[in-house]
C-alpha cells in the first residue's frame, strides 16, 4: 500500500512492529522505482555493480528516513521527501565512484605571476587578443593569489574551474559540502569586491575572453 | 518509454552539466577562467547553502512540477541551483522522479 497520506506514513513508520515493517517495505518499493532516474547514464543499469549499489542506497535511505522522520514538515508529499533522501544518497555514492581516481587539482603561481595550470594555444585568437587575454589572466591570477587562502584557491580551482563535484572535493579537503560551499561563496565575494576596487567587473573581464573567435 | 524520456531530460539538456572525468580532463586555461568569471558575475551577497536548499528541495521540486513560478517564489533556492552543480543534478533527478514515478 503506497497511497498513504503523509500523516499515515508518519504514524506507520513510528508504530514499530509489523505496522512499521510493512510501511518500510512499501517505502522500499517506492524508492526502487525512483532510483533508475538517479543511476541512468552514470553506471550500467543491470550490472552487478548497479544491483549492489541500489541495495546499499535503499538501505541507507530507509535508515535516514527513520532517523530524520521528525524533521519532515509536511511541505511536500512524504514520498517526494523520501525520494529526495534517496537521490542525495545515490548521487553522493556515484560521484565517489566516478571521481575516486582523479586527483584534486592544485593552483600554484610561477615567478611571472602566472597560474600554473596548463595553457593551450588558442588558434582562433588574433595576436592582439592573445596578448589582452594573457595580461588579463595574469591580473586575475594575481588577485586570486593575493585575496584567497590556499584552501579557497584549491576549492575554486577544483570546483569552479574544473567541474569537480563539490561533495567529493569537500571530502578530500576534510570538510563537508555545506562548509565548502560557504568557503567558496566567501572566496567569490572577496574576488568580486577586489575586482570592483580595481575597476574591473566580471562581465568586463569575461568580454575579453568571449570576444575571441567571434 | 517513460524511462527513455526521463533519461533524455536528465542527460540530454542539462544546462549546467558538470565536467565529468574524460581524456585530457584539464580544460583550456581561458575556458576555466571564463567559468570562474561567470560564477563571480552571478555571485550574490546572500546565498543559501547546500543544506538550506536540501531542506526545501522536495517542496521546490513539487511546486515546479505543478507549474508554479518557483524562481519568483523561492529565488534564493533557484539561485543556489544555478550556482551549485551538485544540487542542480540532485534537483533534476528529483524532478524526473516526480514527473514519472510519484
Amino acid at each position: 500500500m503506497d497511497k498513504r497520506t503523509n500523516e499515515e506514513w508518519i504514524a506507520d513508520l513510528r508504530a514499530g512492529g509489523d505496522q512499521q515493517a510493512q510501511a518500510l517495505e512499501d517505502l522500499r518499493a517506492i524508492i526502487l522505482r525512483g532510483l533508475p532516474y538517479a543511476i541512468a547514464g552514470r553506471i550500467a543499469p543491470n550490472s552487478p555493480q548497479s544491483e549492489a549499489l541500489v541495495e546499499e542506497i535503499v538501505q541507507e535511505t530507509l535508515m535516514r528516513v527513520l532517523e530524520y522522520l521528525d524533521t519532515f514538515e509536511g511541505r511536500s508529499q512524504f514520498t517526494t521527501w523520501a525520494h529526495k533522501i534517496a537521490v542525495r544518497a545515490a548521487l553522493t555514492e556515484l560521484r565517489r565512484v566516478r571521481w575516486r581516481e582523479v586527483p584534486l587539482p592544485e593552483m600554484g603561481m610561477d615567478e611571472e605571476g602566472d597560474a600554473s595550470y596548463r595553457e593551450l594555444p588558442d588558434r582562433q585568437a588574433s595576436p592582439e587578443d592573445q596578448v589582452d587575454r594573457k595580461d588579463m589572466m595574469k591580473r586575475i591570477n594575481r588577485i586570486i593569489m593575493e585575496e584567497l587562502t590556499e584552501k579557497q584557491r584549491k576549492a575554486l580551482m577544483a570546483v569552479a574551474m574544473q567541474g569537480f563535484p563539490l561533495e567529493e572535493a569537500a571530502q578530500r579537503m576534510g570538510m563537508n559540502r555545506n562548509a565548502l560551499y560557504k568557503l567558496m561563496h566567501d572566496a567569490r565575494l572577496r574576488l568580486k569586491k577586489r575586482m570592483e576596487k580595481e575597476g574591473l567587473t566580471p562581465q568586463q573581464v569575461l568580454s575579453v575572453f568571449e570576444q575571441v573567435g567571434k | 518509454m517513460k524511462f527513455k524520456q526521463a533519461f533524455h531530460r536528465l542527460f540530454g539538456s542539462n544546462k549546467q552539466k558538470p565536467a565529468y572525468p574524460q581524456n585530457g580532463m584539464q580544460a583550456d586555461k581561458s575556458e576555466m577562467m571564463q567559468k570562474m568569471l561567470t560564477m563571480l558575475s552571478n555571485t550574490q551577497d546572500v546565498e543559501l547553502t547546500c543544506d538550506e536548499v536540501f531542506a526545501v528541495l522536495d517542496q521546490f521540486a513539487e511546486l515546479a512540477a505543478q507549474g508554479e513560478d518557483v524562481t519568483g517564489l523561492m529565488p534564493l533556492v533557484q539561485h543556489h541551483l544555478d550556482m551549485c552543480a551538485d544540487c542542480w543534478d540532485e534537483y533534476k533527478v528529483l524532478e524526473s522522479i516526480i514527473q514519472n514515478v510519484a
